[in-house]
This record gives structure tokens, sequence and C-alpha cells, in this order.
């Protein structure tokens, strides 16, 4: 009877009634029809606004939603599982010692846990809001209602469902209009709408080039080739120089690797001393030092000694650094233990010829030429002089002064 | 509901008036005798007014604090042009202003420095600072001149900021002047800056400075945190308190506790990340000279202390917070609001007290005199605020609002 002129998107009376829908004025207008509609005992209806009016849900008695204890759910089991992954990938499943903290630290693991305690409960929150109003919809009968779409500026309304146990149209109309609907319009099913057959088509099409892809791909994998892999990220992959044994067009030899000029020495190779730099005399090897023994030599001496030497000697030259004895305890089968250095053999080798075993290595022990300078070589040989003496000293070696506070 | 409620009714009582200016006197009694019987005792132990000056400055952070959280409340009502909070601002105002009080009980910490006393800060002991680089290096900032005009800045800003906050508000109870809470609004952004800054460098000063040699940058952070969390609880207990007593009883309504109570929430959650931030950076970086202030507070007996205290302010308030209608029965938030002045007393207690000894804890009689003459003081100096002045913002644009404020 108050029904106003058939809007033009209403459509034709034979499409099945989805409900009603009946416009309000205001807020409390709407709050107070919701009131009667839920007294009324509607079940399946909404009330729509475009702001959040408080107390709807009173008006409404919309039942407090679960969502908060599944989000409590979620914290918590998102807090169990952080620790349970930490502990079991750190501390049982690969024991690993970061930074020197217990292998499970809850110090360390707190942040992680944290966030997974914030990511699972925020995701829970978020997704059962949705879920729990068994959202997205992507279509409802009320949106064909040209009136309906006050409802995201001025408009408040309320809308009920056909499928509500009560609903009957007529009863439902006039509770709407005593309740004080401005308006009230019938909703209608529209008919289900065919998709057009292009998209079809192209779905077809789509689907059938998404299999080239992965079938190029296993075929590719499965046949050899004789060109090289394709290479997208070159990076510095490929660089204009020339390595070792590269031949090079530059040069008449076709040589990259030049050889120094006829007649030239490198600055600093001009190895001219060969007592100082191969600790080799006319007369066979170098008896002594070919600088003054000092004090400050021997202090060098010792503290080369200690950084290049003892790790395989010993610290006392007697053979049993770390690294020997660690090769014995490994049962390294091609290890030879180094030569203790109070050893008759070792004690008559003159002191070029330990110069030259540290130059040049011997047996297992590599040369340390490229490491060691030649003066400070001469400093390590002064120092193992100096560790020989200390084994196989006899009385009158010892200064006075010590000699007097020996027992 | 809204139109009724668009204006305090005219039965509601909010001015304490003649009752609150009696309550001033015996506080300040009983704030004094405290104060004469914590002083007797830190004189009887003879160590040179060591546990004396420890304890007294223990309690008054901790009152201070309730001031400083009333402020921070204040101020962020104000930057965010908050509508739900106006029927309990005026709470918050009287405790940020009551800044004379605090000012008067900070002497006894200002001025002994200034006169050379070393009995609480290292820094100021010439022989500990020659016999360390650390301390020399940082002269130019811990020294007694510097201290007290840093001091005196503090309270000069926060003289300003509570006074012209409470100030504008009375005035507007009687002009109704919306110009005034549009300038309220425009100033606190500043406001908040120049608080944030005070607030840091103060917990540095009076706090950290404790274990000169140590250092934290989020320091000041973490006293704002516990700040903030004592100052929503003692407006949480004040609005229980006035409205048991007749006060306030349609202002305040279910919806302003509850919202109280999720600020309280959220600022405990706030305050144990902040102090987890701080523990976890130095353990895993374990470098000895920051470790040093965490070793004294788990070796003997201060690891129980320690435990005490992540369990009474963080994890235990956390659940017992955590749901809807424990914010909104005031018998729950109510307990939970004290549960939490006392979790922040213990709070400031195990930041201060470790410096005085190591090896037990050191709690005592004169803790709780301190506790009663400190606090008598301050509650005689938000009396006399609170008495003459209207417990509600009358005649703010924005009581409306609050008045019909629902939570959904």
């Amino acid at each position: 009877m108050s029904e106003t002129s058939p809007t033009p998107s209403e459509p034709a009376a034979e499409e099945p009634l989805a409900g009603l829908v009946a416009q309000f004025t205001s807020p409390e207008a709407l709050k107070k029809a919701a009131a009667r509609v839920r007294d009324e005992g509607y079940t399946r209806w909404d009330a729509h606004s475009p702001f959040p009016v408080h107390g709807i849900e009173r008006a409404m008695g919309v039942r407090r939603t679960i969502l908060p204890w599944l989000v409590l759910g979620a914290g918590i089991s998102g807090g169990m599982a952080a620790i349970l992954l930490q502990w079991w990938t750190n501390a049982f499943d690969y024991p690993h010692i970061i930074s020197g903290k217990p292998l499970f630290s809850l110090p360390a693991n707190i942040p992680v846990t944290f966030e997974l305690i914030v990511l699972l409960s925020g995701l829970t929150a978020f997704l059962g809001n949705l879920v729990l109003n068994k959202l997205p919809e992507f279509s409802h009968a009320t949106f064909r209602s040209e009136r309906f779409r006050r409802v995201t500026t001025d408009g408040f309304f309320i809308s009920l469902d056909a499928t509500d146990p009560k609903f009957d149209e007529a009863a439902a109309r006039a509770l709407l209009e005593s309740a004080g609907a401005a308006a009230v319009d019938a909703c209608r099913v529209a008919a289900p709408a065919r998709l057009p057959a292009v998209v079809g088509w192209a779905l077809l099409v789509l689907g059938v080039l998404a299999t080239l892809p992965p079938v190029l791909t296993l075929w590719y994998r499965s046949i050899p080739k004789r060109s090289p892999r394709i290479h997208l990220i070159q990076d510095m992959d490929f660089q204009p120089k020339y390595k070792t044994q590269a031949a090079s067009p530059l040069f008449a030899d076709r040589r990259a690797m030049r050889p120094p000029v006829e007649g030239t020495v490198a600055v600093g190779r001009l190895r001219e001393d060969e007592y100082f730099h191969f600790g080799r005399t006319q007369d066979g090897w170098a008896r002594s030092l070919p600088m003054e023994p000092t004090d400050e030599l021997i202090e060098r001496g010792r503290q080369r000694f200690d950084i290049y030497c003892a790790v395989c000697h010993g610290y006392d030259g007697a053979g049993g650094g770390i690294v020997s004895k660690r090769a014995i305890e490994r049962m390294e089968p091609d290890w030879a233990t180094p030569v203790s250095f109070h050893s008759n053999a070792v004690r008559q080798q003159a002191d070029g010829q330990l110069f030259h075993t540290i130059t040049g290595g011997a047996g297992k022990m590599p040369g340390y030429a490229a490491l060691i300078e030649p003066a400070d070589r001469w400093s390590i040989v002064l120092y193992i002089r100096a560790l020989q003496l200390s084994r196989n000293a006899a009385a009158g070696d010892v200064p006075d002064e010590i000699r007097r506070r020996l027992p | 509901m809204q139109a009724e409620a668009a204006q305090i009714t005219a039965t509601e009582r909010i001015s304490l008036g003649s009752q609150g200016r009696r309550l001033a006197g015996p506080a300040l009694a009983v704030g004094l005798a405290g104060l004469a019987a914590g002083f007797g005792l830190g004189w009887l132990r003879d160590d040179g007014l060591k546990h004396f000056f420890h304890s007294y400055l223990l309690n008054y952070c901790f009152f201070l604090s309730l001031s400083l959280g009333g402020m921070f409340f204040v101020l962020i009502q104000h930057v965010t042009r908050a509508g739900w909070s106006v029927s309990v601002r005026r709470l918050a105002e009287i405790l940020a202003a009551n800044i004379f009080w605090l000012t008067v009980l900070v002497l006894p910490l200002v001025v002994p420095v200034l006169l050379g006393n070393s009995a609480l800060y290292r820094w100021n002991d010439p022989a500990a600072v020659a016999g360390s680089e650390l301390l020399q290096v940082k002269t130019p900032y811990l020294n007694p001149a510097f201290f007290g005009v840093r001091a005196l800045v503090y309270f000069l800003v926060w003289w300003c900021l509570g006074r012209y906050y409470l100030g504008r508000s009375v005035q507007q109870d009687v002009s109704g002047d919306p110009e005034l809470t549009i300038r309220m609004e425009r100033r606190s952004p500043a406001a908040l800056i120049l608080f944030a800054v005070t607030v840091t460098f103060a917990a540095f000063d009076w706090l950290m400075s404790l274990e000169p040699e140590w250092f934290s940058t989020i320091y000041g952070v973490y006293f704002f945190s516990g700040a903030v969390v004592g100052g929503l609880a003692t407006l949480i207990l004040a609005a229980i308190g006035l409205q048991a007593a007749g006060y306030l009883r349609d202002s305040i309504t279910t919806e302003h506790y509850h919202d109280l109570g999720k600020l309280l929430f959220a600022f405990v959650v706030f305050w144990g990340y902040i102090a987890f931030s701080q523990y976890m950076l130095i353990w895993y970086a374990n470098i000895p000279e920051e470790t040093t202030w965490y070793l004294a507070r788990q070796s003997g007996p201060w690891v129980w202390l320690s435990l005490v205290l992540l369990f009474s302010h963080l994890l235990i308030p956390f659940f017992g917070l955590l749901s809807r209608e424990a914010k909104r029965r005031k018998a729950i938030l109510g307990f939970w609001a004290a549960w939490l002045l006392a979790a922040h007393w213990l709070d400031l207690y195990y930041l201060v007290m470790p410096s005085l000894c190591g090896g037990r804890l050191p709690l005592g009689a004169i803790d709780a005199c301190l506790l009663v003459g400190v606090g008598g003081i301050y509650a005689a100096g938000v009396f006399r605020v609170a008495s003459a002045c209207a417990l509600v913002p009358q005649r703010d644009p924005r009581l409306a609002e609050s008045l019909a404020f629902e939570n959904i």
C-alpha cells in the first residue's frame, strides 16, 4: 500500500522473492526498528548503515562471537609452534651452537615466538572475521534495489531474508512499515547469469598455454645439448682478462703470461747474496747467521716461531704441536710426525741447512719462503738454536747470577 | 541514549571542594611524619644515609612517575583529539599539575649532590672519578652543576606543561570557549616532544646514573612505560575511589573503565616489550661492560626479585586483563590496577636498590616509612589541586561525546 512506484531496477514479479529491504531516516529509527524485528523473532535478517551505529548489536540481539576465543587459541598455538620449531631445529635435530648460547635458549627464542603469536592471532582475527560472516559474498539480492545504494552515504536499512522461517511477505511488510520505515522494497532473485562463451574459450586457451612451460622445462632437462645453458644473470662471470696459460693475440709468441724482460730482475727479487737468501756458501752450508745475534733478534725469532712453527713442532720444538697431535688423533694415514729439534741429527745440522729447510720445506713440511722474510727466517734459526741449547746445555753455560740460585 | 547524556546531571557531585581541602592537612602531616621516621631510621643505620637516599629516590620516582603518566595521558588525548576520555581527563590533569610538591620533594635528592654528597651517585665522588677513566670521560655530563641545571629544566618544563593543561581546561569550565581546546591540541605535539626528552633524560640522570659506568639507550623508554602503567592504574583507582565516595557517579561509565583498562593492558604489554628488549640485547651481545647491570640483578636473592617482577608486572596481569569482562567490572579492574601499582613500585625497587648493596635484598621499615612519607606529601598536593577545580571539564566541547560514549 505504501510502496512507492516500482524503481527502474525492480524486475518483473515472476522472479522469486529474496526478501524485503526497508529504508529508515536515522540511526535511532534504525535501532528502534531493529529491536522490533528482533522481538518478533526474526533470525535471518540484517541492518545496514554507512557508519557503525553504537548499540545496534544490542538492538538486533546479535550474540557474542567466538572469534576472541579462536584468536586466543591461535595465539597460544603460534607460541607453542614457535618454541617447538626452534627447539626441534636448533637443539634436537641439528644441534648448533650460535654465539656461544645454550642450544635451547629462551631469550634468543622469544622474538620469533612473539612474532608467530602475533602473526597467527592477526591472521585468525582477519580470516576468522571473514569466515564467520560468510564473506566474501559476491552478490546479494539487495544490491538490485536502487534505493539501497544510499546505504553507503546516508541511508539506514533493514533487510529481511525470505528464507527466514517467520517470513511472510505481507506480515513482514506490515511490520517494517509499523516500525517506521520510510520505504519498503521487494528484492527479487535474479536468474543466474550465464558466463559469456568467450570467457570459457579464453580459459581453455590459457590452460593449454599454461602447460607449455612445465612441459618444455621437463623436455629440456631430459635431452643432452651441445650449447651451454642460458646464463641470464651474468654478473662478472665473463671478464675481458687473460688467465694463466691462455693465448693472447697481442704478442708474437702468443703467450698471455709474459716472462720478465731479458736482462732484468723484479724489484726486491735480486737475490745476489747467496749467504743471506739461501744459507749457502762456496764451501757448503752456512755455519752461522749472516747478522749479529742480539736479544731483539732472539725475541723476534721466538715470536715468529710461535706464529709459524709451533703449531707442528710444538712450543718447545720437541715435535708435539697441536696440528701433529690432531693428525695422530684422527689417524691421518699419510702423516709424518714433525722432527724434534733436540735430536742429534738436527742439532748437528748447520745454520744454513736449517735456514734452507724453512725456506723450501722438507718431507711433509711445506716451504715458508712466501710467508716469512729471509731476515725473519734467520731469526727463527737463532731461536731454534736457543731451544736446542735449553735442552742440551752444560752447567758452565748458565750465567753466574742464575747458577747461584739453583740448588 | 545520546540525547539524555548530553550533559552532566544536575545531581552529580563534581567538586571535591572543602572535603578535599580537609584531607590535605592530615595527608601532609602523615607525610612529614613518615619522612621524619624514615630519616631517623636512615640516620641510625650509620651508612652515610646511603640506604635513606636510595629508598627516598625509589619512592620519589614512584610518585613522580604517577604524575608523569597522568601528563602523558592528557597529552595523547589532546594530540589525538579524543572524545571518549573527556570525563576522566580532569583527574589526569590534576595528577600532572601536582608539580609544586614534586619540585619540593626533589630537593633532598638534588641539593646534596650540589653540595658534593656521593652517597647516591658515585660519579659525584672525586676519588671514584679519579680511579675510573670511564667516569672521567663522562664528567662533562655527570657533574653537579650540569645535573642541577638539567633538574631545573625538567621541572620548569613539567611545571609549564602541567599548569598549562590544567589551567586552560579549568578556564574552559567557566568560559566554555572551544578555542581553548583547539589551542591545547595544537600545542600537544610539541608538548609531547618536550615530555619525551625531559622524561628520558630525567631517567638517565636520577636512575641510570646510579651505575655510572653502565648505560642503556632504551632506559628512558623503560621508565616511561612503567610511568604510564602507574599513571593509568592511579587514574582507575582514583575514579573508582571517587565514585565510591559519591562523586562522578554518572560521568564515568563502564565504557570509560573499559577504555582505561584497554590502555592499561596495552602499556603492561609495552612495558614487557621494552623490558625484554633491553634484557635480550644485553644478554645476547654478552659484553662485560653492559652485562654488569643484569648480573647484579640475577645474583643471589635478586634473581627471585627479577622473577617476581616478570610474573607480577607482565605475565600474570596479561592474562588477568585480557578479557573484555575484566576491564568492564570495577572490582576486577580495580584489583589489577592496585596490583600493577604495587608491581610498578617493585619495578623501581629493581632499578634502584641493587646499587645499594649486592648480596641481599635491602627491604626494611625505612622503605615503608618513606613510601608513606613521600606519598603523604604527594597526596596532600593532589588534594589541594583537586579541591580548587571541578573534577570534570564541565564545558569541554567534547563532553557530550564522552558521556554518550559506547564501546562495541
